[in-house]
């Protein structure tokens, strides 16, 4: 097969595009996981991928929102870990009963993360609960509407025509009435009081869901994009309020939260949330070795390359399963630039050294000792701040196998990474 | 220095027409800073001609950290929008990378920059760097001998 250009008439007799187009639609890394999980190419574990004995992560967290309502679960991984896969699949098997209502929210499509902004999560997802309700009934009853209405108030603001003599100018003489003080309290509380506003959106987004409530619906919120927080303190920042305002409720809550959580002294993580999941990079074992040939095969690549090919980006991906689809989809991009109907050993290397020089991009020398410690002698301390620089940029990878957690360099990174001088 | 892959404009545009319209991207552009604006110009010609769009370019200052949501609304049928990082901004950095689905969902998302803001950027932003398309070296067209498009 090859392409041939009459150059007499200047028509195309045969489009290598059309091969390689619909394989690289297929392994976009960022293209909308909701289309491909309606391609049917996502491939669900077999197992949690920490403990081969017990059931995937999306099925476990099912249940427990099947069961006990108004539990709350947390998922932990690194970036391109396939947080948000899980997510979708875990909603998928919740939409099995009638009654179930899901609601999978990515925060940032709603709000800026950049700013605190407690009360964010309960806000959301109580216009999408309602905007849910009005589909179902096209008029909510009045007390829910209202509810809808003060908390859109309270979510994004309102303007009100003020008549200006109510307004007092400020006199610099007068002295004011009180000057508020604030006395700590001796007790260190588990949990900060709820803010005012958190507490009235809590009750609002209450009223609104007291419809499906009150017909014992199962109600699970899915958040999404918390873990691009990264810093531990930041998280907390939302679960000290809007997940502690969920507490007791009937809402089910399972949020994506950042990596470092998991490594966290104050082991936060474990002791608020009711399941707590890691996702760790695969690739530990050959079992995962076969996860993640599976995911490349579903998705064409056997029609364009090898097996040996397909087992070359699998271990070099290093378990990251955006990174898997990165080479993949590189490799594609090198075959086509060369003119070839398929992908070759040459163009899986190249792939891999340009994977391995984005991760290499921006690495000091204090990091590069750190990643040769690493490399040579397992040294590496989680608790370090460099280290843990690394491990968030997923130039450092965590596993898990047999029971036992390690770090490892990022394969592709491990091939670029320069030597030390002599 | 770091070996990434070499382009040119008409190249890179060349891929994003294989990929096609509804396959977003997100590119890092690594070039010289004095080659920067015979860059900038040969993208908006290569994707006025080849794709049939209009190049939406902006530079960093032009972007403001808490509005992301306005740069990378959909607009046309192929949102492609160039940002050049002309300076290093840490909190717009920030804002990418927390906000990185507003990117994932805009068409096509090109990021020129020289070779230190370059790796800054990807140095504070991991949820952006594991999001790119890809990290290309670009330099002007005639300097790397591609036809004319």
């Amino acid at each position: 097969m090859q392409t041939k250009t009459d150059l007499r008439s200047g028509t195309v007799a045969f489009d290598r595009r059309q091969v390689y187009r619909p394989f690289l639609e297929r392994l976009n890394p960022i293209a909308s996981l909701r289309d491909l999980a309606d391609r049917d190419v996502i491939v669900p574990r077999d197992h949690d991928p920490c403990d081969a004995g017990q059931a995937p992560i999306h099925v476990a967290f099912a249940d427990a929102a099947e069961l006990s309502r108004g539990t709350q679960m947390a998922l932990v991984g690194g970036i391109g870990s396939g947080k948000t896969t899980e997510l979708l699949l875990t909603q998928k098997v919740l939409s099995r009963h009638s009654d179930a209502v899901n609601i999978f929210v990515d925060l940032a499509n709603y709000t800026d993360l950049n700013e605190l902004n407690t009360g964010a999560i309960l806000a959301t997802v109580g216009m999408r609960l309602y905007s849910l309700l009005k589909k179902r009934d096209k008029k909510p009853p009045e007390e829910v509407t209202s509810a809808h209405t003060r908390l859109r108030e309270l979510a994004l603001g309102k303007t009100t025509w003020v008549p200006a003599e109510q307004w007092l100018d400020y006199d610099n003489d007068e002295e004011p009435e009180a000057i508020r003080v604030n006395v700590p309290g001796l007790m260190r509380l588990r949990f900060p009081a709820l803010r005012r506003e958190v507490k009235e959106l809590k009750e609002l987004l209450l009223n609104i869901a007291s419809p499906l409530l009150d017909n014992d619906a199962q109600i699970t919120l899915l958040i999404d994009g918390l873990d691009r927080l990264i810093r531990p303190e930041r998280f907390r920042e939302y679960a000290d309020q809007d997940l502690q305002a969920l507490r007791g409720t009937k809402l089910t809550i399972i949020v994506a939260v950042p990596l470092l959580l998991w490594y966290d002294p104050s082991r936060f993580l474990q002791d608020y949330f009711d399941l707590v999941k890691h996702i760790p990079a695969a690739a530990a074992g050959p079992g995962d070795l076969a996860f993640l040939k599976q995911i490349l095969e579903r998705r064409g690549a056997l029609e364009l390359m090898d097996r040996a090919e397909v087992t070359s980006i699998a271990r070099c991906s290093g378990g990251v399963l955006r990174d898997l689809l990165t080479l993949a989809r590189s490799a594609a991009a090198y075959a086509y630039r060369d003119d070839q109907d398929r992908i070759g050993r040459k163009h899986v290397l190249a792939a891999i050294k340009q994977l391995g020089n984005r991760y290499l991009a921006g690495l000091g020398t204090t990091k590069r000792l750190r990643l040769r410690r690493l490399a040579a002698s397992n040294e590496f301390s989680i608790q370090d701040p460099t280290a843990q620089e690394l491990l968030v940029n997923r130039q450092v990878l965590e596993y898990f196998d047999l029971g036992r957690e390690f770090f490892a360099v990022h394969p592709a990174l491990a091939k670029v990474l320069p030597k030390p001088p002599a | 220095m770091i070996d990434f892959s070499a382009t040119t404009a008409f190249r890179l545009v060349r891929q994003l027409a294989v990929a096609g319209r509804d396959a977003p991207s997100i590119y890092l552009l690594v070039c010289e800073t004095a080659a920067m604006g015979a860059v900038r110009t040969d993208l908006e010609a290569e994707v006025q001609v080849q794709l049939g769009v209009d190049l939406r370019s902006l530079s960093s200052a032009e972007v403001q950290p808490e509005r992301l949501g306005d740069v990378f609304s959909h607009g046309t049928a192929w949102p492609v929008i160039l940002i050049t990082l002309d300076r290093w901004l840490p909190k717009l950095a920030d804002s990418f990378d927390r906000n990185i689905v507003l990117l994932a969902r805009s068409g096509t998302v090109l990021f020129v920059a020289g070779r230190d803001i370059a790796e800054r950027v990807l140095a504070a932003a991991p949820n952006l760097r594991n999001r790119l398309t890809d990290i290309l070296l670009i330099t002007p067209d005639e300097t790397f001998g591609d036809p004319p498009a």
